[in-house]
């Protein structure tokens, strides 16, 4: 009976059986060494990554610091910009697992993500641009850091240079986001690319809670796109395209500008506060939060 | 005395860091902005061709130095009233030995934590080299906690069984206080211990090695032995002190002859240290040693001078190769015979097309020449050319170019790095933005009382010829477009003329204004020749303020910028008239004089006062040889604010630093 099955089958699977098990090997796991040949070779860019902005000195390198060892490390002044990677703590979870029960093991893996911090100095934020203008598969967001505190004025009715200086920086990053949007190919646009405002240094007394700031920096917004809608035009522009090339940031209106506006080209930004340093340690809880949802 | 010595890496993260004196962040943040991005030419710095550059900020001397392939800059801060002529062979030693110490852990990608011990070694340094220089001791004013040194007397040896020591506690045993300097002889104290077999100058891999193996397993079982063989230890000796005596040790092998008057003492020590240890455990494998309290650091001063020699030993070896790799380097270049030099041709040549050539000085020069020499044809002054290639040639010596790279496209593009940061502005350059903030101050929630509004206040200087009143014109035009109400004040009560001919662009503007209605109005302000042009300047404000004008243009005279007297009205010109914006017009055609004019200007109107940016004229009369844009911006700092380009009312540009480039590097 053994004996019959066996010669049966041998005849039904054709030549000889070595041949048969090599040809079996090699179709299971040849997929298996391509996957993972490709997944190895591509693993250091396709972790996900979050870009840090903001004006010189609002605390971008402290907090990647804070992001990374939680605890901050004196800073100074950045000149180049810098990836740092990064693991969600345990009390964050990312988005993805957040219907995963808690004993399932996936669930205990916390995501890694890098970090790309950049200088924030006038001459020096063409390395922000840069980044936000070659197409980024893997940027899952923008977080803008401004430094709370130097938004009030001491003149009254003056804008604080702080203010004008964030307001502009964050103007021009919101305006290329825009374009990103306007200028896609693709009918639907390009993904949704969120930016969170991270109102740091609230440990300090002349700090502005996250909700003025927000509104401080919308209201101001509001005065520059004006103003840079009648400013001159740039020695690039060619006189054909006049009118064209002026850019306007968020919708038609002259009313004022919100930010719930960048909705529409799939930027939605949110504000949240906290403090990279403090007398109570740091507070940074807000912003695990934003980043795991992003996850 | 040294205040402060922070190594910091180029993405601003403080790796390594001593303070005497604490200073503000901001003294080393000056440094870095008005040094390394802003790179002011004028900004304070000494130049003595002998020496490093020094920087001075708020009584603070500054000096630096960089490791470029690593992107770390080593900085230190002393007060200005004291001379310290060490500070450079400190600055060189110090980044010879952090180099080579930690050369892998600062390469490691994606992480700005970095862990290290250095201080043995500073301290060690900053020791030595004021012994040669016979100054005021920091050892001994910073070392505070260091009285228990002399307290501890001299034990007698008993030979006790040596356990093996443990790798390389002493680096790891950061010691905050330097080493006591009236140490006994350190003679006296010969430990034989003819098991080690590490050599008296530790390789630096060994260093290395032992620095990221965990202390533990080896030493607390040695300690643990220890502790079981020997009487209780007094609990307060310092597992750190202990790990310098084991290292002492280590290094005695060669000593044999003498008994050892402190081993007992040693062997207590270390029977404490392992139980800390033991008790440490789960603190991670490194705390054991590493949770020693600083304070305890030199209290051996005896010991103390073992583990300095060797110290010494190791870091004149790592000083010594660090210089003769750089000599070898500089030979190597340099001289060959004739097969190596033929077949290093080749190859070269081959690295040039295929990259990853590590750039030298003499790679540079002469591509570095074509470069210079391709800004001069685009009229750039040949200060700021020569100035331009040298920060490229600073940026490039010592990298490697990138695969497929050759020579020619690195320097391009770091020429074209250079150009945009020196062009693009510090801070934005809305003027609207500005005159709107002056003159219609906004009540917004922040302030319940908003401040008065007054006019704002431009005024336009530069030589004779230039097109000062053709411009200004321009920025009147651009402001009436926008609603403004605007005076302009004929300060020239020079040139016979210059009244009448801005008579005329404001009966053109006024022509232009009412057929294009809306708000906006233009007068002019007029007292004749002859007159003060301060005064004239002080009353067309305090008109315009009472009229309810919104901005005042100021018309000067030309001048020539070497003709003193002319020029010194000039400050007394911004004193009364107090400009909130002051610009010079510059001729797009002038040459190599642009960056004199742009100088003399900029430091005509007194002490807290210069220019706040340029306009360039007639930029359409000069095509591509836009180069006058970076010789003023080379010699002052201060950003192009306007571009003339062309006859008409509305030929102003902003300059797009895009735009720029391109053609520079056409
Ligand atoms: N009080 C307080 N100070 C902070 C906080 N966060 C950062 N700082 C301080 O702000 C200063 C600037 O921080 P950095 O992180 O170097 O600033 P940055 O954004 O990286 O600046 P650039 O590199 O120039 O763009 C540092 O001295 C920090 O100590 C905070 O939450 N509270
Ligand atoms: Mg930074």
């Amino acid at each position: 009976m053994n004996q019959r099955l066996e010669d049966l089958l041998t005849k039904a699977w054709g030549p000889s059986l070595p041949v048969i098990i090599v040809t079996a090997i090699v179709a299971l796991l040849l997929p298996i060494l391509v996957h993972t040949f490709l997944y190895r070779a591509r693993t250091p860019t396709s972790l996900p990554s979050f870009l840090l902005v903001g004006p010189s000195g609002s605390g971008k390198t402290s907090l990647l610091t804070v992001f990374e060892n939680g605890s901050p490390a004196p800073t100074h002044l950045s000149q180049t910009p810098s990836t740092v990677q990064v693991q969600l703590p345990p009390s964050t979870k990312a988005d993805s697992q957040k219907y995963r029960s808690e004993h399932d093991p996936t669930a205990k893996q916390r995501p890694k993500f890098l970090i790309i911090d950049t200088p924030g100095h006038g001459k020096l934020r063409n390395h922000a641009f840069e980044q936000l203008r070659k197409p980024q598969p893997h940027l899952k967001g923008i977080i803008f850091v401004v430094d709370s505190a130097s938004l009030s004025s001491d003149t009254p009715g003056r804008s604080a240079a702080g203010l004008t200086e964030a307001a502009q920086y964050l103007h021009d990053i919101l305006l290329l986001l825009q374009k990103r949007y306007t200028g896609a190919k693709s009918s639907k646009g390009p993904p949704e690319l969120p930016v969170l405002i991270a109102a740091n240094k609230l440990d300090l007394f002349t700090a502005l809670p996250a909700q003025l700031v927000k509104s401080a920096l919308e209201a101001e917004i509001t005065r520059i796109r004006t103003t840079r809608a009648k400013g001159l035009l740039d020695s690039a522009v060619k006189d054909e395209t006049l009118e064209e090339e002026r850019e306007w940031l968020g919708d038609g209106g002259e009313g004022k500008f919100e930010f719930g506006q960048m909705e529409e080209v799939n930027v939605p930004i949110k504000v949240v506060g906290g403090n990279v340093i403090g007398a109570d340690g740091s507070d940074i809880s807000g912003w695990w939060e934003w980043i795991g949802e992003q996850l | 005395m040294l205040d402060s010595f922070e190594i910091l890496s180029t993405s601003g993260v403080v790796l390594w860091s001593k303070t005497y004196v604490p200073i503000g962040a901001n003294v080393i943040n000056s440094l870095i902005k008005d040094i390394f991005i802003e790179e002011r030419a004028g900004a304070a710095i000494d130049e003595d061709i002998a020496q490093k550059p020094t920087y001075k900020k708020e009584g603070y001397t500054l000096k630096w130095t960089t490791a470029k392939d690593l992107g770390l800059i080593f900085v230190a801060v002393y007060q200005s009233l004291i001379h310290l002529s060490w500070i450079d062979k400190l600055l060189d030693n110090v980044r010879a030995l952090f180099t080579e110490l930690y050369r892998d852990d600062l390469k490691k990608r994606n992480t700005t934590s970095f862990k290290c011990n250095f201080e043995p070694y500073f301290d060690r340094q900053v020791q030595e080299l004021e012994k040669l220089d016979g100054g005021s001791s920091i050892a001994a004013q910073s070392s505070t906690s260091n009285s228990a040194a002399e307290l501890t007397p001299p034990s007698t040896s008993s030979g006790a069984d040596e356990p093996p020591p443990p790798p390389l506690p002493l680096l790891k045993a950061a010691g905050q206080k330097t080493f006591s300097e009236h140490a006994p002889s350190t003679d006296s104290t010969p430990i034989p211990t003819p098991d080690t077999s590490r050599p008296a100058s530790p390789a630096v891999s060994h260093l290395l090695q032992a620095k990221q193996r965990p202390t533990s397993r080896r030493a607390r079982k040695a300690a643990s032995v220890a502790a079981n063989s020997a009487p209780a230890s007094s609990g307060d000796e310092s597992p750190m002190y202990k790990s310098q005596t084991l290292r002492a040790k280590k290094a005695r092998k060669w000593d044999a002859n003498g008994m050892a008057d402190e081993e007992d003492d040693t062997v207590l020590d270390y029977s404490s240290a392992g139980r800390g240890d033991e008790s440490s455990k789960d603190a991670g494998p490194t705390s054991g040693v590493e949770a020693v309290s600083s304070s305890s650091w030199g209290t051996r001063t005896g010991k103390g001078e073992f583990v300095l020699k060797e110290l010494d030993d190791e870091m004149d070896s790592i000083i010594s190769s660090a210089n003769a790799k750089k000599a070898s380097s500089a030979e190597a270049s340099g001289s060959s015979g004739l097969v190596g030099s033929s077949l290093g041709a080749i190859t070269g040549l081959f690295r040039n097309v295929v990259g990853g050539k590590t750039l030298t000085k003499e790679d540079l020069a002469k591509p570095l020449k074509g470069m210079e020499d391709h800004l001069l044809n685009k009229n750039v002054a040949r200060e700021a050319a020569v100035r331009l290639c040298e920060s490229v040639e600073n940026d490039l010596v010592g990298k490697k170019t990138e695969s497929f790279t050759s020579i020619e496209t690195t320097i391009r593009t770091s020429m074209e790095t250079a150009l945009r940061k020196i062009l693009t502005p510090t801070t934005s350059l809305d003027l609207l933005r500005e005159i709107q903030s002056v003159t219609a101050p906004s009540s917004s929630f922040l302030s319940s009382n908003p401040s008065k509004p007054r006019p704002y206040v431009l005024s336009i200087v530069g030589v004779n010829g230039v097109g000062k009143s053709t411009n200004l014109s321009k920025i009147a035009y651009f402001l009436l477009q926008n609603r403004y109400r605007v005076l302009i004040a004929a300060a020239d009560t020079f040139r016979s003329g210059a009244v009448e001919q801005l008579r005329v662009h404001v009966r053109n503007l006024k022509e232009l204004v009412t057929r294009e209605g809306g708000g906006a109005e233009v007068d002019i302000f007029e007292k004749g020749y002859g007159k003060d042009a301060a005064n004239i300047a002080k009353e067309a404000v305090d008109y315009a303020a009472k009229e309810g004008y919104q901005v005042v243009l100021i018309d000067t005279a030309g001048r020539r910028h070497n003709d003193q007297r002319l020029m010194s009205s000039l400050e007394k010109f911004a004193k009364l008239a107090n400009p909130d914006k002051i610009l010079m017009v510059g001729e797009a055609l002038v040459g190599s004089d642009s960056v004199q004019q742009a100088r003399h200007f900029n430091e005509a109107f007194g002490k807290g006062r210069g220019l706040d940016g340029f306009v360039i004229s007639k930029c359409d009369t000069v095509g591509d040889m836009v180069g006058v844009i970076v010789s003023m911006v080379h010699a002052t700092g201060i950003p192009v604010v306007f571009l003339g380009v062309g006859q008409h009312y509305g030929d102003l540009r902003g300059l797009s630093v895009q735009w720029a480039v391109r053609l520079l590097m056409q």
